[in-house]
């Protein structure tokens, strides 16, 4: 009676799972307007602030500094809130109950969020750029790869730290909470509401090292072809690993 | 013990659970036999879910030990997920998601599952295929949720509340296709606090009252535990004369609360009452007879009915 072989779900299930997920964001209209609409919303109210003179290698103010911004933003708000809050309305409806008395793993469901989120991200950021391009005249990184780089490794770092809510928030209605304060807690430290020298040294040093600061530093460098610090990529790094960490430790399916 | 793990499909040894300062499970021993149909029955509250869940591995007791086919509940989890199907109470699925796509999402899990269009069909949703879970009735929600539960042919499938919700045409279907598992040898473990369909679909039954076991038997050796077979009560419209309701055939015991009277025993008893009260003149009213029941067995045992909203009176 013993003598069950142990089978994990494979490929074809990964899929099959993911694309359940597709299907359950595109067929949530309202669910969408956040990660695709807030991204312009911010990139219009922030551009005709911006000055037009031109910073460095013919990049203005609106590349240099609002971008690197929206584009953090963006990533920040679909991980750090929006996916802990979908985990934890799953959690309360007893879809993740259902889906432990099966031979799927939490992997696979927190994947298959992540997976959707950073799709729905694409996206926003694909609309926000199309826009700033048409619009606003704006101009690509100078480094483009190291942009590309840089958003990569922000995607992972603001995903690792919404898993890190969605683990140990207790009830949904503390996951939005949590995420909530540590989304305006990191954007706080990390220059969202103004720059982060008009913050007190010490205070906006630690800014610097976490993911939100960190991301637009590091952005905002690839744009105007500085290099990009090794610092902020340590901090991102460090978010990731220690994000993925506590996850994988403490995720609980009720 | 390997020759003792082939006839036992679910071994359960003094489970404790608590949660902060109520006992939800107090000493709960179960053992189910293969290809048999378990009934685990009681009140809300009374600790079912809670035992259903440690036997599932979905919680850790705070004592004692859980082996299904003779797997570990926690231990060997991921070994566990591929024989047992659990139908939980009252858990939703992915609520835009059509009943056919949850199905193939729920096949995909196992590695030798149902066929999709058969699972349906065995449930009958053939028809609803293409609606979303949030549109399903509350029927066809539980009637997938059971699909589900058996896409992975599980060798175990525990039931919670399996009819709750039903109406009766739905739940004879829904009886039928236990029975037809039971035929394909699967152990069932079915949750209830529905007597009519534990007397009907169970070999076994363990009466749970505030976390314990309080009799464990066929159900027809729990009825007998009622303490009597038959039960006649009727309004007298006039006193009885004493003594004459227990000088009858089969009479073991009478009550007498105003003028309704309750007469107990075995045998054809409605007959034996109305002969001799005919005989002695009496004229009755409001005259009924029934069998004794499992809800019966429950208050001879507990001293409260099983379902909620007929509270004893004793």
């Amino acid at each position: 009676m013993t003598d069950v072989a142990v089978h994990r779900p494979g490929l074809r299930s990964w899929a099959e799972l993911l694309v359940c997920e597709l299907k359950m964001v595109a067929r949530d209209t309202a669910g969408l307007i956040v990660p695709i609409g807030l991204p312009i919303l911010i990139l219009v109210m922030n551009a005709s602030a911006a000055g037009r003179q031109e910073l460095a290698h013919g990049r203005t103010a609106l590349d240099v500094y609002v971008l690197p911004l929206v584009f953090t933003m963006v990533v920040a708000t679909t991980g750090i809130i929006n996916t802990p809050s979908f985990l934890a309305y799953y959690r309360r409806s007893g879809i993740l109950r259902r889906l432990a008395v099966t031979p799927a793993s939490p992997a696979m469901v927190l994947v298959a969020q992540v997976a959707v989120g950073v799709l729905q991200t694409g996206l926003g950021i694909a609309a926000a750029w199309i826009l700033a391009l048409l619009a606003f005249d704006a101009q690509p990184p100078v480094r483009v790869g190291a942009a590309v780089g840089v958003v990569a490794l922000t995607t992972a770092a603001m995903y690792a730290v919404g898993m890190i809510v969605a683990a140990l928030a207790p009830t949904p209605n503390s996951a939005v909470a949590i995420g909530l304060a540590l989304y305006f807690v990191l954007g706080a430290l990390g220059g969202m509401f103004g720059g982060r020298d008009s913050l007190p040294g010490a205070i906006g040093a630690i800014g610097e090292w976490l993911p939100f600061g960190a991301a637009v530093e590091a952005l905002s460098a690839a744009w105007s072809g500085a290099p990009v610090a090794a610092a902020h990529l340590i901090g991102l790094s460090a978010g990731v690993v220690i994000g993925v960490a506590v996850a994988a430790a403490f995720f609980r399916w009720e | 013990m390997p020759g003792n793990a082939t006839s036992i499909a679910v071994e359960a040894g003094h489970l404790h659970k608590r949660y902060g300062s109520t006992v939800a499970v107090d000493d709960v021993s179960l053992s189910i036999d293969a290809g048999e149909i378990f009934g685990l029955l009681g009140r809300n509250g009374a600790g079912k879910t809670t035992t259903v869940e440690l036997i599932a591995g979905l919680r850790r007791p705070d004592r004692g030990t859980v082996r299904v086919l003779g797997l570990d509940a926690r231990r060997d989890r991921a070994r566990l997920r591929q024989v047992l199907g659990v139908q939980l109470q009252a858990s939703h699925l992915h609520a835009a998601l059509t009943v056919t796509e949850l199905v193939r999402l729920y096949r995909s899990f196992y590695p030798a599952p149902l066929d999709a269009g058969e699972l349906i069909e065995s449930v009958g949703l053939t028809a609803s295929s293409r609606t979303r879970f949030a549109a399903l009735s509350g029927g066809q929600q539980q009637r997938l949720s059971i699909a589900l539960a058996l896409a992975g042919r599980p060798r175990v499938v525990i039931l919670d509340e399996l009819t709750t919700g039903l109406d009766p045409e739905a739940r004879r279907q829904m009886w039928s296709t236990v029975e037809d598992l039971r035929d394909s040898g699967v152990t069932v473990l079915l949750v209830s606090h529905a007597m009519e369909e534990v007397e009907r679909l169970c070999d076994r039954v363990a009466l749970l009252d505030a976390g314990r076991v309080v009799a464990l038997d066929s159900p027809a050796g729990l009825v007998r535990g009622a303490g009597f077979a038959q039960r006649v009560t009727f309004r007298a419209t006039e006193p009885v004369p004493d003594g004459l309701l227990e000088r009858l055939d089969g009479v073991e015991r009478v009550r007498v609360d105003g003028d309704r009277v309750v007469v107990e025993g075995r045998g054809d008893l409605l007959q034996a009452v109305s002969v001799g009260l005919v005989r002695a003149g009496v004229v009755v009213t409001e005259t009924r007879s029934r069998q004794a029941t499992l809800d019966d067995a429950f208050v001879a045992l507990t001293g409260r009915r099983l379902e909620n909203e007929e509270e004893a009176t004793p």
